[in-house]
């Protein structure tokens, strides 16, 4: 046991140090230039202060690199670069570090400029250790869920890109249509393709769509009285559709992991003990539910709330008022949250509900 | 009304109706952890350090989720405890990585809707960003920490497992089932959550290179990377920690 785990140990390490010397000379496969700082000047700093008495410092530095591919391999650049302190949009360059640059042709003198910093390694190497890490604790069972979740990842890719290249009016359509691929697939891969699994589908299904027609009929009413969809960040198609296919997407792991919860633990009550009668089944699911409500829905919360916080700090300091950040900044995140949260409510009762009348009716 | 509160109102009336008098515990859970989050979100905008405010008030929505709602004193100790370590493993790692990576502050695709502002406001966005990645896994690991704290409890009470080694071979069991759903809501929580983003991308024609190093994409990869590793970390602590205990009161030599 100690002598396997050790072995283990040397395999994680070895992948991650033949991973970072491969991603770190891996120039040549991009077409994009990439820079190789070698020396970084520091030059002056300046304090800088806005309207609202927010006080930030800013550096300037002259960064001096080496080309590592395209046809200028190997020569030398510099470029200039201002950093603040804070960091909210410049990097402080350092040696050693890779950044991508374009160059520019500029009276028969070439030029660089800054692009983007280079992060393959480390999301190669983080990704290494995840899956290490999976098959130490899980063993080979845990590297196979992963694999659902790269098909999901591609799949959405696919569709994405789908939508992007039909560009039609009423895109929602195709979210829809694909929560229901997205929700068979991952059920099939879980499951299994049985009678639990039209089950659990059905109870996705209804609890899903009753969750978003509830929601769309309360934004009618209301009239969207206080929402700013346009403040959704990088819309670049319809707001409100867009956000509600965001949404759609983003409550559906949750309700499947309450249905999946609740419709197997009432086919495993039925098989250990065949004589359960109907409202004995639909009590437990309940019951399940119950426990399972609350921990689901405030993963959600934190998941869509915490990711507003970077914008929403930056609306505080530049003195927004308290109601003028929240709208624009955090109420779509919550509101997120909120629909999730009535999906996993009515999956609790539906789920309950369809299974026991599937066992009922399989006893009959 | 409001279309947020009309919804909110909606929530707690069903959560109610599907959970009676425990429904309504959870609600009040949600609401007091919302509360916390603001808090927050005031606290770093107001020059807290960022990374104490978050280790304060996640701890504090960690005994939240785990206490509100659970009866059970052995179970929710154990995977309390099994987070609050998990929590110190994560801020270890992402401390440093966050660094290397520098993903924090605001990306070249957000620079539209920030253009009004004067982005240099005196905050340190490297540890903004390090509270918000911790936070928004926190759900996650205090979910599947319960889950698998109970459904051990439930072997151990039946009898099932007799030696440290059969109880390891069920807890893992458990962990898979709950781990296989977390990361599916992980993966459409996050990934989902942030559809327009994969739109404005694939409408660039982006190239595998900008997946691999652009900020916002590294940093929405590394968001689901973290949470994975947090909530394989939790099943594999909440397991031995649980065999820990058991085997203590087993054995009256220790006791």
């Amino acid at each position: 046991m100690k002598k396997k785990l050790f072995f283990e140990c040397i395999i994680l390490l070895l992948g991650a140090i033949i991973i970072f010397i491969v991603s770190t000379h891996d120039a040549f496969l991009y077409k994009q230039s990439i820079l190789q700082v070698t020396r970084v000047e520091q030059g002056k700093t300046f304090k800088s202060s806005d309207e609202y008495g927010n006080h930030d410092k800013k550096t300037d530095q002259t960064v001096y690199g080496i080309l590592l591919n395209s046809k200028k391999k190997g020569e030398k650049f510099k470029f200039q670069n201002t950093y603040t302190a804070s960091g909210g949009l410049s990097q402080k360059y350092q040696k050693g570090q890779q950044l991508f640059v374009t160059l520019n042709h500029d009276n028969g003198k070439f030029e660089v400029t800054p692009l983007n910093y280079k992060r393959d390694t480390y999301l190669f190497m983080m990704c290494w250790i995840m899956v290490c890490l999976l098959f130490m604790v899980m063993k080979i069972d845990g590297v196979r869920t992963i694999i659902s979740v790269l098909i999901n990842f591609v799949l959405f890719l696919i569709i994405v890109q789908l939508d992007v290249s039909w560009n039609i009016t009423n895109f929602f359509i195709i979210f829809a249509v694909s929560a229901i691929i997205f929700t068979a697939i991952t059920l099939a891969i879980i499951v299994g393709i049985n009678r639990q699994f039209v089950v659990t589908f059905a109870a996705i299904f209804s609890g899903t769509a009753l969750a978003l027609l509830i929601s769309v009929g309360v934004m009618w009413l209301t009239q969207d009285n206080g929402m700013h969809y346009e403040a959704l960040d990088f819309a670049t198609q319809q707001p409100k559709q867009l956000f509600l296919s965001a949404t759609l997407i983003g409550l559906l792991g949750t309700v499947m992991d309450a249905a999946t919860d609740i419709v197997s633990t009432l086919f495993e009550l039925k098989r250990s003990q065949p004589e359960v009668s109907f409202q004995q089944l639909y009590r437990s699911g309940r019951e399940v539910g119950k426990d399972i409500m609350g921990p689901l829905i405030n993963v959600l919360l934190l998941i869509f709330f915490a990711e507003t916080f970077t914008m929403a700090v930056l609306y505080f300091r530049t003195k927004n008022t308290i109601g003028y950040t929240f709208s624009w900044t955090m109420s779509l995140g919550l509101l997120q949250a909120v629909i999730s949260g009535i999906g996993i409510a009515l999956v609790i009762p539906a789920a309950s509900l369809f299974a026991a009348w599937s066992l009922e009716r399989s006893r009959a | 009304m409001n279309t947020i509160m009309a919804l909110i109102i909606i929530l707690a009336l069903l959560m109610i109706l599907s959970g009676g008098r425990r429904g309504l515990s959870a609600f009040f859970t949600l609401i007091v952890n919302f509360g916390l989050l603001f808090l927050t979100v005031i606290l770093i905008a107001g020059g807290f350090p960022p990374v104490f405010v978050m280790m304060f008030t996640g701890i504090s929505i960690l005994a939240i989720i785990i206490y509100v709602g659970n009866n059970n004193e052995s179970q929710t100790n154990t995977a309390f405890i099994s987070t609050l370590l998990v929590l110190a493993v994560m801020i270890l790692l992402i401390i440093p990585m966050n660094y290397l990576m520098q993903i924090y502050g605001f990306s070249n695709e957000q620079s539209e809707e920030i253009e009004a502002f004067n982005v240099a406001i005196g905050v340190n966005f490297a540890s903004i960003a390090i509270a918000t990645t911790i936070l928004s896994t926190l759900g996650a690991i205090a979910e599947a920490a319960i889950a698998v704290a109970s459904g051990m409890e439930e072997i151990i009470e039946q009898g099932a497992a007799k030696t440290a080694q059969e109880l390891r071979t069920s807890g893992r069991n458990i962990g898979l089932q709950i781990m296989g759903m977390t990361f599916n809501t992980l993966f459409f929580g996050m990934f989902g959550g942030n559809l327009a983003l994969f739109i404005l991308i694939s409408k660039l024609d982006a190239s595998f290179g900008y997946y691999a190093n652009s900020k916002i994409f590294a940093s929405e990869t590394m968001l689901v990377i973290y949470a994975a590793i947090s909530v394989v970390l939790v099943i594999w602590v909440t397991i031995e920690i649980t065999v820990f205990k058991t085997n203590k009161g087993n054995n009256p030599k220790k006791s």
